[in-house]
């Protein structure tokens, strides 16, 4: 039976589970879950993850949720070059180090922004503004710290020379601000040209499915861009200046 | 050279690694690094972790931060720990990654949020956002509610039914026990519905004695002194604010 990965392509993590099956050639079927559909909430998708969160997926008997845990059981359960998930326990460490680091920083960070500030509004959901503005100053907290530290010896993530799966996680939760609009976009990522150097690694160490699984975030950029221009303006990010 | 642990006691994370390395006989050098009096920003410590938070350890040369990250490394390339810590088995250990990963956004956002930000942050004059506190009384039930319906789901007494503690286990309750700084009644209002956190809590403890109880008397030692503050200065844990730093 092939493992299902239940994925909605707008989700940082689910875009991380997808394109790392589909570098290491994984065989997999893929099943749209849409968060903004309500599709999480289903009595059916209740039973594979009770946390109503994507991505999630199952694997004969086992039913797992959290992307990091994903990645690294997909890792250990198939056959997958060494460099994604070194068995060296020092490696590994500092590989759950960023993971975790991750989810407090950089997840909270770009993660809130763009809900709060973009797909919320424009979906139709509440957003918080205070959130908004706790969010942004987590994210240039957490960008500053991936271009000082974590990349701080270049290459990949934690100076390693080849990508890991907290590179695919990290990359695609900082692709996520690509929803934002042009301005703030520029605004936000324009210092750190050492995270942009490292996006562009990933896609090219993961081509072509990097681009290929992101398409679908391409799309909607253009149309939040387009609908932001019009909206009402109040759950724009502000500038700090 | 000795296994460095950087902790403070009054630190769930900090806790956890302590228990962890006492119940295993893994022989360490404990070094206090006390966020209250803001050690963790001294240069000294900013080299250890340039986050400038506790846990972190020293092993040789190998330096390491964040207590999950700690607890797998130590459980892996430490001799001797028991298998049901940390178990070879790849789908056992995908369950802990998952309620490990959990955690982060749920336990700990809840139980820290509440606790940090409008009882230990304004007592001692740190930076506090009051907003915080207010989505974690929202996280923390519903947090528990999961660990009672979904987690300890099983017939073993520890997370998914397991008849032994794992590092997950360890994380989790002593992230419950910060809870002990609330005031008893409200510590009894949030915990009383949850019967087998409530028990979990007992076994985790009765499975890592003494250690447990030991490395949690910095705790209780200054409970009863922040109760006692707490009262006299009217800070209700509901308020979340004195006149000390707020982020605005």
């Amino acid at each position: 039976m092939a493992l299902k990965v239940y994925a909605d392509r707008m989700s940082q993590p689910s875009r991380a589970v997808l394109i790392f099956c589909k570098i290491n050639g994984i065989d997999f079927e893929e099943i749209q879950v849409d968060v903004f559909k309500g599709q999480q909430f289903s009595p059916e998708y209740k039973a594979i993850n009770p946390m109503h969160q994507v991505p999630a997926i199952v694997d004969g008997q086992l039913k797992l949720f959290e992307s990091h845990a994903i990645l690294i059981y997909l890792s250990c359960a198939f056959p997958v070059a060494s460099h994604w998930y070194p068995s060296d326990p020092s490696k590994r460490a500092k590989i759950h180090s960023v993971l975790d680091w991750h989810h407090s920083y950089l997840r909270r960070g770009a993660g809130g922004l763009t809900f709060n500030s973009i797909m919320a509004p424009l979906n139709g959901f509440r957003s918080y503004p205070q959130v908004i503005i706790q969010a942004e100053e987590i994210l240039l907290r957490s960008l500053s710290k991936l271009e000082n530290f974590w990349l701080k010896d270049g290459g990949f993530l934690v100076g390693s020379s080849q990508p890991s799966i907290a590179d695919i996680s990290l990359a695609c939760e900082v692709m996520q601000l690509e929803l934002l609009s042009e301005k703030d976009y520029h605004r936000i990522m324009g210092p750190y040209k050492k995270v942009k150097k490292w996006i562009d690694d990933i896609r090219s160490a993961t081509a072509p499915h990097f681009d290929e699984v992101h398409e679908r975030l391409y799309k909607s950029q253009k149309v939040y861009r387009e609908r932001m221009v019009t909206h009402s303006g109040k759950n724009k990010v502000r500038s700090k200046m | 050279m000795t296994l460095k642990v950087y902790a403070d006691r009054l630190s769930q994370p900090s806790r956890a690694v302590l228990i962890f390395c006492k119940i295993n006989g893994i022989d360490f050098e404990e070094i206090t690094v006390e966020f209250l009096k803001h050690q963790q920003f001294t240069p000294e410590y900013k080299e250890i972790n340039p986050m400038s938070q506790v846990p972190a350890i020293v092993d040789g040369t190998f330096k390491l931060f964040e207590s999950h990250a700690i607890l797998i490394y130590l459980a892996s390339a430490y001799p001797g720990v028991p298998d049901h810590w940390y178990p070879a088995d790849v789908f056992k250990r995908a369950k802990i990654h998952s309620v490990l990963a959990w955690h982060h956004s749920y336990l700990r956002r809840g139980a820290t949020g509440i606790v940090y930000h409008s009882i230990m942050a304004p007592l001692h004059g740190l930076t506090f956002d009051p907003q915080v506190p207010e989505q974690a009384r929202k996280i923390l039930p519903k947090s528990l509610s999961i660990l009672e319906d979904y987690w300890l789901e099983g017939t073993g007494p520890f997370l998914f039914g397991n008849s032994e503690p794992s590092i997950a286990d360890l994380s989790l309750v002593c992230e419950i026990m910060q809870l002990e700084f609330l005031s008893e009644k409200e510590y009894r209002e949030i915990l009383s519905p949850y019967k087998k956190v409530l028990k979990w809590i007992e076994d985790t403890k009765n499975a890592t004695g003494p250690y447990f109880d030991e490395v949690h008397m910095a705790l209780f030692n200054v409970q009863n002194e922040i109760r006692e503050r707490m009262v006299k200065q009217s800070i209700s844990s509901h308020k979340g604010g004195s006149e000390s730093e707020c982020i605005k």
